[in-house]
């Protein structure tokens, strides 16, 4: 039915006859046809807003509309919003309040913006949400687009430049640091312009388009798999069964590797993958995958952690007797004296809590690109990855050609939160494909395979105790955590650790004790999602802190204060913190939010809560056991020294590392932010960095930037003395100046001396590297993980309005302090803490994927899976509690993900506050508030005491 | 996604097209829910009739008794029109209630009736409004009730090659209020897990008329009789309200899903009645007539 029409179209002003299939979308002939690939194709259904653009000057998702239907209309897209080379106000609006982080909302978020101001030209706040209400954004930039949408009037004539935004800054002597300033992003104006290309944006010649069958039940044994029909279909190029591909098993931990690229054997999850195809276009492809026959012989399944560990439940690996019970990993720790600690408390309680399997839900689906040259056998690969060296390194395993034979690039990533942190099947399919073919294969999940991927958080069952001095001071701790696990390790062992090793990283307590069992289910896999294990053993012990201190009498505040961590202290799980300004985060937090003044005071309905949170700055060890360094640098001086560029396997997934490290650079070097040139993440052009997980980048790919800019500096040092006619040593290098410290007068350009030391020594290169201290931890199993450098810490207060009608709770408001040390970009490190802020607001009110009976989860996409949107958003206020850190580069310390540690449980408690409902299990839905409230109701208790267990009613499948 | 595709020119060629393809073919208006059902497996139709080339389907205007929507307006339009905003306040407010603006924008007033899913927003108000739908066929138009439009989940009275062309309001007398609520999980862009249109008709201090419509809670949008009859003859007190809204909780029909359970929903049901009554009640007889 490939009966094409001819459609004329305006696009961005320039007339355009087209011939389209019925079926085609706008968003694929924008970006398939036209090469417009800042439209983005983000969910397919409408639900997500990066598909937004003008239909003759009226904000329209681009796919839902069928090309043929629009035939004569006039079509704006975010490329055609700068007119003769100049950015719409809009445009540089949101680059410099920091509107946009990943970026792969922003262009439709700026068409709904462009609609909107288009009409009202002086929007209100309320109708600057309203407009944007259908622009999800995962990194959570909504207070800044609504800032930025505000105020873009002012941008109206003024250039673009990298001067801060915020005027305290900008008039801040550029004397003073690069280090510490608001600058824009790095990456900024490419984003808004639609001009960055994330992987399912590139275009190679003869590309085809791969995709995978994945199991359609959750267990089952693989009796045979039959694709000759499947490559039968004219326009498929190569279909992969398992006996096709290599039968290395690949995984994220060196000990547990146990995924396939392709099922020989057993499927243990719905969507496991069976086969792959290469065609000429992705219709053709899904309709070969339809016609893959596959036998399966189903074996019964689990689906819960708990039911999972029960004697004679199926086992998910049997093939493995360590797995036995379908226990992955177990933790047994215990620190100081546990039971003497709780025979000492004056008060001991015991509750449990419950979390829920969220989803990271970047707006960014997971895309790779692979290309062969079949003269050299040698493969390209690009994608949206966390982690290029990982990544690189599983290719080499996994396919069995040496790393120095393969390339992996990552273009920008549209959102990660530990969702692209490790290898899939997507980059190994596209490889073998590829190389079937011998063309080049782009694939990408579909919103719903995102989901059946997975590798979300983990829902955790916790069993915690706490033991106190009737002041509040805590004599023991005792957390026992199954985690459920889903059908493979993924990160799922390291997890498993950081649900017990952070707990006593934020609170002092002389005995611990924590039982860790990961499990295994017929589920797809869990893995490291932000914040990392952490989040709810956190929310727990949040919670259950503020029931003891009601117990006590205890304002919740002065309880944490009495408990919380020391600068320079060991915990007593051996970790060691540095700086920590734990203390002024809790003091000036409960003084910004005014809670003395509101704590039970705001009336029925409305409620103040706390919740606190510590993370470590980067993993003491590498995932798999090495001896080289975690970060490493290279900065070339360009050869007229006026430019630099920085060479880095470190990846900016959105959080604006990049940004951050060309800061670093350039304060090191004394030379201007906007010399620094920032060389793509390619494994060609970047020496060793393991990538952005547990927040690491900031702290190990800053001293590795940091050290590389200051051999640079020597060198010309080195010639600048000669020519100054002093020692190197003497030399100070700022604003693109190299002077002698003590007689600042006698100076020579930065660019001179680099143009001398070039024409002296040849090119100036500097290498630099980082690897974290060498004694870290205890020396017990599993000690290495939750070791880190250095320690951040957080205090959130949040405010909230419950109906208690109806249950739905609205966060009113949200005051975070953040110990993050050094803050070195003020506008990426607010944005990192919203973002936080917004999304754990998800996962604690709204976000749980849930599994239908046959084990497939029901809500695999973005209308059923709510996250938070721009009308969701609280009112934040952000601010940083400085601290030197002596092991961070100009002291800094992490702030993505410890950020989000605090929210969940600081909602919670407001919860509590605003209504007397203690709810347990995430997350805390209007459904669970009522019944709560019913409780309270039918006991006559008084509000206080009111606890909700989880009530169980079933969720039959959506209809 | 495989169709063939239509473009008529005129409602007459768009019927006979309808009726000549027969079931297995589906109307085209905005493709907000057409196309995701498509992407989704959910629609199956070989061939689309595209209504768009069709001039006069789009458009609200006021004529003497009958205000009339054509069922290509946009939910945008319905959203801001200011004739809507007088005739019937509980359509504009469900109508701003719905998707967000790039969906407004192109769905249409006669794809939301006639995708007929239960938890549609623009249904209730037409039907506790009492307004009728005209229907194009190929051998000429016939008007339904609202009320009868729906006759199950995802089906209407239409057969092939019958086209929805109008919503027709009847003219609002002195003393009527309505108001539309809804709960939805969060406040952006979220479908309804419960919603209610009321119409209140207040005379002298007394209900003369009323009408309660549930969407969501059942398989198709819902009129509650029983509840209008407990209403009529009374004056409006938090305590009738209250009764009103407790029949329409036990009239509801919810299923559990992902969204809430049924239980749930029933509890929603009783709070939205009250409100959309109390709300109703205020309009009725303190913001005066509305035409």
């Amino acid at each position: 039915m490939s009966d094409e029409r001819l459609v004329r179209l305006t696009v961005n002003g320039e007339p355009r006859t087209l011939a389209v299939k019925p079926a085609t979308t706008l968003v694929s002939l924008l970006r398939d046809q036209l090469d417009l690939t800042g439209t983005k194709r983000a969910c397919g259904t409408g639900d997500c807003g990066a598909c937004t653009v003008q239909i003759d000057g009226q904000a329209a998702a681009s796919c839902l509309t069928l090309a043929v239907d629009v035939d004569g209309s006039e079509i704006t897209t975010v490329e055609g919003l700068a007119q003769g080379g100049e950015l719409h106000p809009l445009q540089k609006a949101f680059v410099k309040h920091g509107a946009l982080q990943c970026g792969y909302c922003t262009g439709g978020a700026l068409m709904s913006a462009k609609a909107l101001i288009d009409g009202t030209p002086d929007p209100s706040r309320d109708e600057i949400a309203e407009a944007l209400s259908g622009n999800l954004c995962r990194c959570g930039t909504y207070p800044r687009m609504v800032q930025a949408v505000e105020h873009w009037r002012d941008f109206a004539g003024a250039p673009l430049d990298t001067e801060p935004h915020d005027a305290a800054e900008r008039d801040q002597s550029r004397d003073h640091r690069t280090v510490g300033r608001g600058v824009p992003r790095y990456d900024g104006p490419d984003k808004v312009t639609g001009r960055a290309r994330y992987t399912a944006d590139l275009r190679l010649p003869g590309t085809l388009v791969g995709r995978i069958l994945g199991s359609p039940v959750a267990h089952g044994v693989v009796r045979r798999v039959d694709a000759s029909r499947a490559r039968a279909v004219p326009g498929v190029l190569a279909v992969l069964t398992g006996a096709d591909v290599p039968a290395t098993r690949y995984g994220v931990s060196p000990a547990r590797e146990d995924e396939q690229i392709l099922a020989t054997d057993r499927v243990r999850y719905v969507g496991d993958e069976i086969a792959a195809v290469a065609a000429v276009d992705d219709e053709t492809a899904r309709r070969a995958l339809a016609l893959i026959d596959v036998e399966i012989d189903e074996l019964p399944a689990v689906f819960d952690a708990e039911a999972a560990m029960a004697p004679g439940a199926p086992l998910v690996h049997p093939e493995h007797p360590r797995y036995a019970g379908n226990v992955n990993t177990r933790v047994d720790w215990s620190f100081g004296d546990v039971d003497a600690g709780f025979a000492a408390a004056d008060l001991v309680r015991e509750q449990r809590f419950v979390g829920n399997r969220t989803y990271q839900s970047p707006i960014e689906p997971h895309a790779a690109l692979a290309q062969w040259e079949p003269h050299a056998g040698r493969l390209t690969v690009w994608s949206s990855t966390q982690t290029p060296h990982y990544l690189h390194r599983s290719l080499s395993r996994t396919l069995g050609v040496p790393m120095g034979q393969i390339r992996v690039i990552r273009p920008p990533v549209g959102g990660g939160f530990g969702a692209k942190a490790e290898a899939t099947p997507l980059e190994f399919c596209a490889a073998l494909l590829a190389r079937a073919t011998g063309r080049p294969v782009r694939m990408e999940y579909s919103r719903e395979e995102m989901f059946r991927h997975f590798r979300g958080r983990h829902k955790q069952y916790i069993d915690l105790k706490i033991g106190v001095k009737r002041d509040g001071t805590i004599t023991a701790v005792d957390q026992r955590v199954v985690l459920d696990g889903g059908a493979y390790t993924s990160f799922g062992v390291i997890t498993a650790y950081y649900a017990g090793s952070m707990l006593p990283v934020l609170y002092k307590m002389p005995a611990y004790r924590y039982e860790g069992r990961r499990i295994y289910t017929n589920l797809p896999a869990s893995g490291a999602f932000r914040g990392h294990g952490v989040p709810q053993p956190r929310f727990a012990f949040e919670s259950l802190l503020d029931m003891i201190a009601e117990d006590l009498g205890l304002d919740p505040i002065d309880v944490r204060l009495r408990n919380a961590m020391t600068p320079d202290t060991r915990t007593v799980n051996a970790l060691d913190v540095s700086s920590c300004e734990f203390t002024a985060t809790l003091a000036r937090a409960r003084e910004a939010s005014g809670w003395d003044a509101k704590r039970g005071r705001l009336g029925a309905g409305r409620g103040i809560g706390v919740g606190c949170g510590g993370f470590v700055s980067g993993a003491g060890y590498p995932i798999y056991r090495s001896s080289f360094p975690h970060s490493n640098a290279l900065i070339r001086v360009h050869e007229d020294g006026t430019g630099v560029s920085l060479h880095i396997l470190a990846s900016d997934i959105g959080q604006g590392s990049d940004t951050v490290l060309v800061q670093m650079a350039a304060e090191e070097l004394g030379v201007p932010y906007d010399w620094v040139w920032m060389a793509e993440c390619d494994t060609v052009l970047a020496p060793l960095d393991l990538g952005s997980y547990s927040s690491r980048v900031t702290l190990m790919g800053g001293h590795a930037v940091q050290d590389a800019a200051r051999r640079v500096k020597g060198q010309l040092f080195e010639v600048a003395a000669g020519e100054l006619g002093c020692a190197p040593a003497d030399l100070e290098a700022r604003n693109a100046r190299i002077y002698d410290r003590a007689r600042p007068d006698v100076a020579m350009d930065w660019a001179a001396a680099a143009r001398l030391a070039f024409g002296k020594n040849g090119p100036v290169v500097g290498l630099g590297s980082y690897t974290p201290p060498a004694d870290l931890g205890g020396g017990f199993k599993g000690s290495t993980v939750g070791t880190s450098p250095a320690y951040s810490f957080s205090t959130v207060i949040a405010e909230v309005t419950v109906d208690l009608e109806t249950g739905f709770v609205q966060v009113d408001r949200v005051t975070d302090f953040s110990d993050a040390g050094t803050v070195i970009n003020p506008v990426t490190f607010h944005g990192q803490v919203e973002g936080s802020i917004v999304m754990g607001l998800g996962e604690t009110l709204l976000e749980d994927t849930v599994a239908g009976p046959g084990g497939q989860f029901v809500n695999p996409n973005l209308h059923d899976y709510l996250i938070p949107t721009i009308r969701d958003t609280p009112e934040i206020r952000s601010v940083a509690v400085e601290s030197y850190e002596p092991r961070g580069p100009f002291g800094a310390k992490e702030i993505g993900e410890g950020s989000l540690v605090p929210v969940l449980g600081a909602i919670a408690n407001a919860v509590y506050d605003a209504c007397g409902v203690r709810v347990t299990e995430l997350p805390i839905t209007p459904e669970k508030i009522l019944a709560g409230l019913a409780r309270r109701r039918d006991r006559g208790v008084p509000p206080a005491a009111a606890s909700v267990e989880p009530e169980s009613e079933t969720h039959a499948q959506t209809v | 996604m495989e169709f063939r595709y239509h473009r008529p020119a005129t409602v007459a060629d768009a019927c006979a097209l309808g009726q000549r393809l027969g079931a297995g073919a589906a109307f085209l208006a905005g493709g907000t829910e057409l196309v995701p059902d498509y992407q989704r497996g959910r629609e199956t139709a070989g061939d689309l009739i595209a209504l768009a080339g069709i001039p006069g389907l789009r458009g609200i205007e006021s004529g003497g008794d009958t205000l009339r929507i054509g069922s290509l307006t946009t939910v945008a339009d319905v959203a801001r029109s200011p004739l809507v905003a007088r005739w019937l306040p509980a359509l504009a407010e469900a109508a701003r209630a719905l998707g967000s603006p790039a969906i407004r924008n192109r769905a249409t007033v006669g794809g939301n009736f006639c995708r007929a899913v239960s938890c549609a927003d623009l249904p209730p108000a037409a039907l506790v409004a009492g307004a009728r739908l005209r229907i194009a066929t190929p051998g000429g138009a016939r008007d339904v009730a609202a009320a009868e439009f729906f006759v199950g989940a995802r089906r209407t009275v239409l057969g092939p090659g019958e086209l929805l062309t109008d919503l027709l309001l009847p003219a609002p007398p002195a003393g009527r209020g309505t108001r539309f609520e809804r709960f939805s999980l969060r406040r952006g862009m979220a479908l309804a897990v419960a919603s209610v249109a009321a119409r209140l008709d207040v005379e002298r201090g007394v209900i003369a008329g009323a009408a309660i419509a549930l969407g969501a809670v059942a398989p198709t949008p819902m009129l509650v009789p029983e509840a209008a009859e407990l209403l009529r003859g009374g004056r409006p007190s938090a305590a009738l309200f209250e009764r009103a809204a407790e029949v329409c909780a036990a009239a509801s029909l919810p299923i559990g899903d992902v969204r809430g359970s049924a239980g749930h929903r029933r509890r929603v049901v009783r709070v939205l009645v009250r409100r959309a009554l109390e709300r109703a009640a205020a309009r009725a007889t303190t913001e005066g007539p509305v035409s």
